[in-house]
């Protein structure tokens, strides 16, 4: 075996071959060369930038990823989507999306607060407060109807904000479109969200684990009509995803978010979107012809 | 040459530079406004009008966008730095079939939009040469939604030259893509016009079965 070096790729993959000891890194190593992106040919200076800007050292794994997540995502996740919005009308959706969101106020107002932004800090409280005393524990957004909508607040966003770029991309089977500091990002959420570490129990842990699945298929059904026109207009979903994912949390990040959007303070878990808006209503239909499978 | 004739070259020089590009004059805020308006006036008469049926709705949109959008300067930034690889017929083959692509996408999106009502919102200078003017888009049973629309004086008259949704640009995501398909199939232009003469065929399969 040769040692092999790359001198300009984002993985370098360089060892020595020693007989019987490191057959298992040997193999790891291999492997991550195969998920590693061939970057352009350094004569085309074009084309090595536009490798650099698109940041996706990890495309063959990353695509890899995606296929399996649409996978899961047709047979399960949409199926499991589409019954939750066809069972239950859309008064109850609208009322789990809304203390979803409010469970989240917390975290909310400490990315609020970490961010420096008093104001928003200020409106997050406001509307916790409200919405989980007239609000009924947050099923009905009593703030918004007041004229003081919610907004997204993670901890993503926070070192964004802090200064710490966004890394390369990444795609998870069910969490979707991410960067390592988004991943971060939502590991440090969860550690800070009170929820996590309140109470004790098989109870606790049955209200945690249906938190979890409700958020989930809540994103999902926000998400049906946007990811079937993904999937029926895009000559490439992969990087068509990738594209929004970046423009989206740029835009999340620089908090333009205008009122006229109702966004609902979000239970976003999954990286298609932390913000999502009002349910859709009970005549809201994907394209009756759906998306032919490619 | 001595420093003073320098100097005095300056302003000049400067003034050059901040001459807008040949195509391109400088946008008026309240002609592309005013544009925006009747172009989303006529789309959501066309969407609504009881009389049509489904493909003579979308007939009507597709002319209307057709007419409001720069098709030809949009697809020429999509494909990017490609354009110079490409031959002039493939190039040919390609803005028809971006034409087609783009009006058959946006119409059949827009087509599902029945009772739809679209508001004004503010407008803003980007730049020197585009415009941002905000549309809230309200639709029967669904949360209004923020669509932004990129509009810039193309040969003397504001064309619409991007659709901005909650902060996701529709022409950078497309660059995106059709960059990809190409990387994918080694630059080739060839690869990129096959894919999308695929869509289309969906596309219209889509069309002719609902």
């Amino acid at each position: 075996m040769v040692p092999k070096r790359r001198r300009d790729g984002y993985c370098a993959v360089m060892f020595r071959f020693r007989p019987a000891t490191l057959r298992a890194p040997v193999l790891a190593l291999v492997l991550l060369a195969a998920a590693c992106a061939t970057p352009p040919p350094a004569d085309d200076p074009e084309a090595v930038a536009e490798f650099r800007e698109t940041n996706d050292p990890f495309e063959p794994a990353n695509r890899a990823m995606f296929e399996i997540h649409e996978i899961a995502d047709r047979f399960v996740l949409q199926p499991i989507a589409e019954a939750y919005r066809d069972l239950l009308p859309q008064p109850v959706r609208d009322g789990i999306r809304n203390t979803l969101g409010n469970l989240r106020a917390p975290v909310i107002l400490a990315n609020d607060l970490l961010q420096g932004n008093i104001t928003r800090a200020r409106i997050t409280l406001g509307r916790f407060m409200v919405n989980s005393t007239l609000g009924l524990a947050g099923m009905l957004d009593v703030s918004r109807d007041w004229g003081v909508p919610g907004h997204s607040e993670d901890f993503g966003q926070t070192l964004a904000v802090w200064g710490v770029g966004e890394g390369f991309y990444m795609f998870l089977p069910l969490l979707g479109p991410s960067s390592p500091r988004d991943l971060l990002g939502q590991g440090v959420d969860i550690a800070m969200n009170p929820l996590t570490w309140l109470g004790q129990g098989a109870a606790v842990d049955a209200a945690g684990w249906v938190r979890l699945g409700l958020t989930v298929v809540d994103t999902r059904e926000a998400l049906i009509e946007p990811i079937e026109q993904v999937r029926a207009t895009s000559l490439d979903p992969y990087s068509t995803l990738r594209s929004a994912y970046r423009q989206r949390r740029a835009f999340e990040i620089r908090n333009r978010e205008t009122p006229a959007a109702r966004v609902v303070a979000p239970a976003g878990v999954t990286g298609f979107g932390q913000g999502v808006t009002a349910p859709a209503g009970p005549d809201a239909r994907p394209n009756p012809a759906a998306a032919p499978s490619r | 040459m001595n420093r003073r004739l320098l100097l005095a070259f300056l302003p000049a020089a400067a003034g050059l530079f901040a001459l807008p590009r040949p195509g391109r004059a400088a946008v008026d805020l309240a002609r592309a406004t005013a544009f925006i308006e009747a172009t989303g006036s006529e789309l959501v008469g066309a969407i609504n009008d009881p009389a049509l049926d489904l493909p003579a709705r979308r007939e009507r949109v597709a002319a209307v966008l057709r007419q409001a959008i720069d098709i030809e300067g949009t697809g020429r930034f999509i494909l990017g730095r490609h354009v110079r690889q490409a031959t002039p017929a493939e190039l040919a083959e390609y803005n028809r079939l971006f034409d087609d692509i783009i009006v058959r996408n946006l119409s059949a999106r827009f087509g599902d939009f029945r009772g739809v009502r679209f508001s004004l919102g503010r407008s803003q200078q980007r730049t020197e040469e585009d415009a941002l003017v905000t549309t809230v888009i309200e639709r029967p049973n669904t949360a209004p939604f923020v669509l932004d629309w990129r509009v810039a004086e193309i040969g003397g008259r504001p064309r619409v030259v991007d659709v901005i949704a909650e902060g996701t640009s529709l022409r950078l995501t497309t660059r995106s893509e059709y960059a990809a398909v190409l990387q994918r199939g080694g630059g080739r232009m060839e690869v990129l016009l096959e894919a999308m003469r695929n869509q289309i065929a969906l596309l219209a399969a889509r069309e002719s079965r609902s």
